[in-house]
């Protein structure tokens, strides 16, 4: 598919130009009096009017245009850039990009709201802002135009009037150069005319009323000083006057806003689908290159060998490049929450401060895409829980402005994403007691702290007394950690009662391609991520022996869990002298894996299980190795927590 | 009554791959069909049950490979040497999923007058009814058409009577 | 009295937008499909303003434009071209050829009627 809806090509630059729009509205908010900003949020609505009204998007096209029209009268000076004012078109821009993504049926209502309580704002806010007026200046403009000026439709009345539209003028003609009367070619223009003029519009104004014909024409435009003007009839030519508004000239600026919005050559905008697709024939390159290293390496013949290293190289280098195209900086995301800490700020009557760190910090595209929900749920819940309101915060002798704290940075393979916040903390008694009432826990029972914690991402856990609209939309904290999970990664909370809140997501880099360990339980190939690998060690016959209806192995002084694979797997096969124990971690819980052999590394391109297999745990997905058969990937989260079970059961059991 | 549902085209003629699962026929829509393959190397899911046990790679995807013979309490298989794997595209929950069917022997494409098939027998069923969609015949002998929307949904689990009251033979 | 003004695009849903944005002006709009037909019309000599694409079958817009200039069929009469920004050489053709101004696309309607307005002098 080569050609794309000129529809769609409009959303995308509408979607960049939202955003922009929405962040310079919010550096407005932040107390920036920026005249920059102003006319970069009015430049940003200008153009989504244009191309809107451009590509059939005529009921966005109109509803911008009101918005336009506000924001014009505060770019002029004319109306302060009031909070209210500035949340007014906050809530204007949501229905604009609600009308580029779902269509104008049935929003009509919701617009008219939107811009009666715009204009209702617009109305509070009046008077002129203490702006720098463009000084007047007075310019003398001398013209004359081409002989075929006029046979090719120039007409030198309508430059006249136009100048005369920038402000006073005086007109002067000469015809010096006309030729005698026998001579005249009657279409040929022949005049030339000398005008003054007061304006306090810019020097270009002046030479936008010639751009058709600066490049045949005379033109000198030279400001004068201080010399009165006497709006004068003109005296040769018989000039119709018309009387003009003093306009501006938006034609100009519409172009400098195009011009603007196309900037940026020097990146390329790819659909996000040929990117899919892309990393999809890396990763069966991968897989080929795989299948051809184990070919050449089985031949005796050294040029397919050198070769096959080549290609080796090639796709390992095609591949790492391929991560980083994929990659983004989390920046696109932090940016997203500027917008909802105001809004959550303003909902909750709390005063909220987001700070963040780390926005360079680069992730592969539809990670971060899955971590926005996830992500804004943290935050809801920090703003509505985690924050005391002011007064309480006063009287525990906290400033009143709640932080929130959002950071991003790289940990080896992983990223490692926190949000902290300085409020209430946990309060474990609250927690501990709808643990208990949940069933999910036993009175009395004994829990160390951090598990505690981790209640709060049960299922059907919520310490809310009231589901607020805010946080209780059906994605608790369950939900939350499941979508971490679904992305290989983990979450923790830390907290501290009176001080507040602490949680820590980190995710492996890349969702598509991960180093391995392949290893071999019965007749099957599992891999066993390399990341989670803590070590290797041999089991020996009789420590297996020993180990034999236990649960718990001894790894020099301590005791790790450990999980029989070829149990868990029903292969009944009978053992293998020479087993090994892969010891796995999630950082920090582990558990020890016993596999019939160790098959070596594997770099592995990661094929997701259909539906039909998303119940089966054990495995986070599928790779396809080097002979073409297929290995399940184990999912290391899930056998440590398996393993966790076991030791509880037998601890309890003993 | 089972109906033929509206799934299968409005016009009478559709167009079926036919192929035997222990001795019974059954029939699907040759448009769901993309690939039809020899027994090729299949790894086990441990824990994934019977009716999806395992997987292939399948052009570079790795796809589950489905018993129907599970899904309708046909008993064990034994690979001979016309064990196929049938690949189709189904709608698994409004995901295109690409699915192996087990088939012992396949047979030809046919043409299947739908106005020619009946509707599964209330009684004397061996299986659950809503497997199955229709009945038709071939040279004489039963031709199931099986719902495979149902009996994803349901994951291929058997039901409860397994009693043999009649066979449809 | 109503300017009249003359469209010639060979794309339907351009001539459309010109049509709807020229009459919320004020403006009568005709319109043709191609230069040739655009010749042919404009020979009229009722039309105040004519407005071309440039990308056009059978005549395209810089052979009308010159046509028009030699024939004498406009004298007098602004002719603005549609461009995209980049250009640059094309609207010198055109300027060459006769041409008054041009639009660039993509335009908004109240801009295009805003240039007509400035090159008829209102």
């Amino acid at each position: 598919m080569s050609d794309q809806d000129p529809r769609e090509i409009f959303r995308t630059e509408a979607r960049d130009l939202l955003e922009e729009i929405e962040q310079g509205l919010l550096d407005l908010v932040e107390g920036t009096d920026d005249r920059e900003l102003v006319n970069a949020v009015f430049r940003g609505l200008h153009t989504l009017k244009g191309s809107g009204a451009m590509f059939g998007f005529d009921a966005l096209a109109a509803f911008t245009h009101h918005c336009e029209t506000a924001f014009d009268r505060v770019r002029k000076g004319e109306v302060r850039a009031t909070p209210d004012l500035i949340t007014a078109v906050l809530n204007a821009r949501d229905h604009m990009r609600a009308l580029v993504e779902d269509g104008a049926v049935g929003r009509e209502a919701e617009g008219e709201e939107l811009l009666a309580d715009l204009h209702r704002v617009l109305a509070l806010a009046d008077g002129p802002a203490a702006a720098d007026a463009a000084d007047p200046t007075t310019w003398r403009i001398g013209f004359s135009l081409p002989a075929n000026a006029m046979v090719n439709g120039i007409n030198p009345l309508a430059l006249l009037a136009e100048l005369r539209s920038l402000g006073a003028c005086e007109v002067v003609a000469s015809t010096d150069a006309v030729p005698m009367l026998g001579e005249l070619v009657p279409t040929e223009c022949h005049l030339a005319w000398t005008v003054v003029l007061h304006t306090a519009e810019p020097r270009a104004a002046i030479e936008e009323v010639f751009i058709f014909v600066m490049d045949e024409m005379n033109l000198e435009i030279e400001a004068i000083d201080g010399v009165e003007i006497v709006a004068a009839e003109e005296a040769e030519a018989k000039v119709d006057e018309t009387a003009l508004g003093g306009q501006a000239s938006p034609g100009q600026e519409g172009r400098q806003a195009q011009a603007e919005a196309r900037k940026g050559g020097e990146s390329v905008r790819v659909p996000a689908e040929r990117l899919d697709e892309l990393m999809d024939r890396v990763g069966e390159l991968v897989i080929a290159q795989s299948r051809l290293k184990q070919l050449a390496s089985a031949s005796t013949d050294t040029a397919l060998r050198s070769v096959s290293e080549e290609v080796e190289r090639l796709a390992g280098e095609l591949r790492d490049t391929m991560m980083v195209v994929r990659m983004v900086p989390i920046s696109t995301l932090f940016g997203r929450f500027r917008r909802l800490t105001h809004d959550l700020s303003r909902d909750t009557g709390k005063a909220i401060e987001l700070s963040t760190r780390g926005e360079a910090t680069e992730l592969d595209k539809t990670i971060i895409e899955r971590l926005a929900d996830p992500l804004i749920h943290l935050i809801r819940n920090a703003a509505d829980h985690g924050l005391e309101t002011p007064e309480q915060r006063l009287a525990a002798g906290k400033p009143i402005e709640g932080q929130l704290t959002l950071s991003a940075v790289h940990s080896g393979a992983e990223v490692v994403i926190t949000l902290s916040d300085d409020g209430r903390g946990i309060d474990r008694a609250k927690v501990r007691a709808k643990a208990e009432e949940s069933g999910l826990l036993a009175p009395g029972a004994a829990i160390t702290d951090a598990e505690l914690l981790q209640m709060i991402f049960q299922p059907g856990f919520s310490t809310a007394s009231a589901i607020t609209s805010l946080s209780g939309r059906g994605v608790g904290m369950d939900v939350v950690k499941r979508t971490i999970e679904g992305l290989r990664g983990t979450i923790d909370i830390t907290s501290t009662p009176g001080q507040g809140s602490h949680m820590s997501l980190r995710i492996p880099l890349t969702l598509a391609i991960i180093d391995g360990l392949l290893v071999r339980v019965g007749e099957g190939r599992y891999v066993i991520p390399l990341a989670a690998v803590e070590e290797c060690v041999e089991l020996s016959p009789e420590q297996d022996a020993r180990s034999t209806g236990r649960s718990m192995i001894s790894l020099r002084d301590e005791f790790v869990p450990f999980l029989r694979l070829r149990e868990l797997f029903s292969t009944n096969l009978p053992s293998e002298p020479h087993q090994k124990l892969v010891v796995v971690s999630t950082g920090e819980e582990r558990v020890g894996l016993v596999v019939d052999q160790i098959i070596g590394d594997h770099q592995t391109v990661i094929k997701a299980l259909s539906k039909l297999h998303a119940d089966v745990e054990t495995f986070s997905g599928a790779t396809i190795l080097g002979d073409g058969g297929v290995a399940l990937i184990l999912d290391v989260a899930h056998l440590v927590a398996a393993g966790q079970q076991l030791e509880k059961r037998l601890a309890a059991a003993s | 009554m089972n109906q033929p549902d509206a799934n299968l085209n409005a016009e009478d003629l559709v167009e079926v791959l036919t192929f035997d699962l222990r001795r019974e026929t059954f029939a699907l829509e040759a448009g769901l069909v993309r690939e039809i393959l020899d027994l090729t190397a299949e790894t086990e899911v441990p824990g994934a049950g019977a009716f999806v046990g395992a997987v292939i790679n399948f052009r570079g995807k790795v796809i589950p490979v489905a018993d129907l013979s599970f899904a309708f309490g046909l008993g064990q298989r034994e690979a001979t040497r016309d064990s196929r794997i049938v690949v189709v595209e189904l709608d698994l929950d409004g995901d295109p999923t690409l699915i192996g069917l087990r088939a012992d022997k396949v047979h030809e494409v046919a043409t299947l007058s739908m106005a020619a098939t009946e509707a599964a027998p209330r009684v004397g069923m061996r299986w659950r009814q809503d497997y199955v969609r229709c009945v038709g015949r071939r040279g004489g002998e039963p031709l199931i058409i099986p719902d495979l929307a149902c009996i994803f949904a349901h994951r291929g689990e058997p039901g409860a009577s397994a009693a043999h009251i009649h066979s449809l033979h | 009295m109503t300017a009249s003004i003359l469209t010639v695009d060979d794309s339907a849903s351009m001539r459309q937008a010109i049509k709807v944005a020229l009459r919320s002006g004020g403006f009568a709009v005709e319109e043709a499909v191609n230069g040739a037909e655009g010749l042919t019309k404009a020979a009229s000599g009722q039309f105040n303003l004519i407005i071309t694409d440039l990308n056009m079958p059978v005549m395209d817009g810089l052979t009308m434009i010159r046509e028009l200039r030699a024939r004498g069929s406009a004298v007098g009469v602004p002719i603005l071209f549609l461009t995209t920004e980049s250009d640059d050489g094309i609207k010198q053709q055109c300027r060459a050829a006769g041409a008054t101004g041009w639009v660039t696309k993509p335009f908004e309607p109240d801009q295009l009627v805003r240039i007509v307005k400035k090159v008829l002098g209102q």
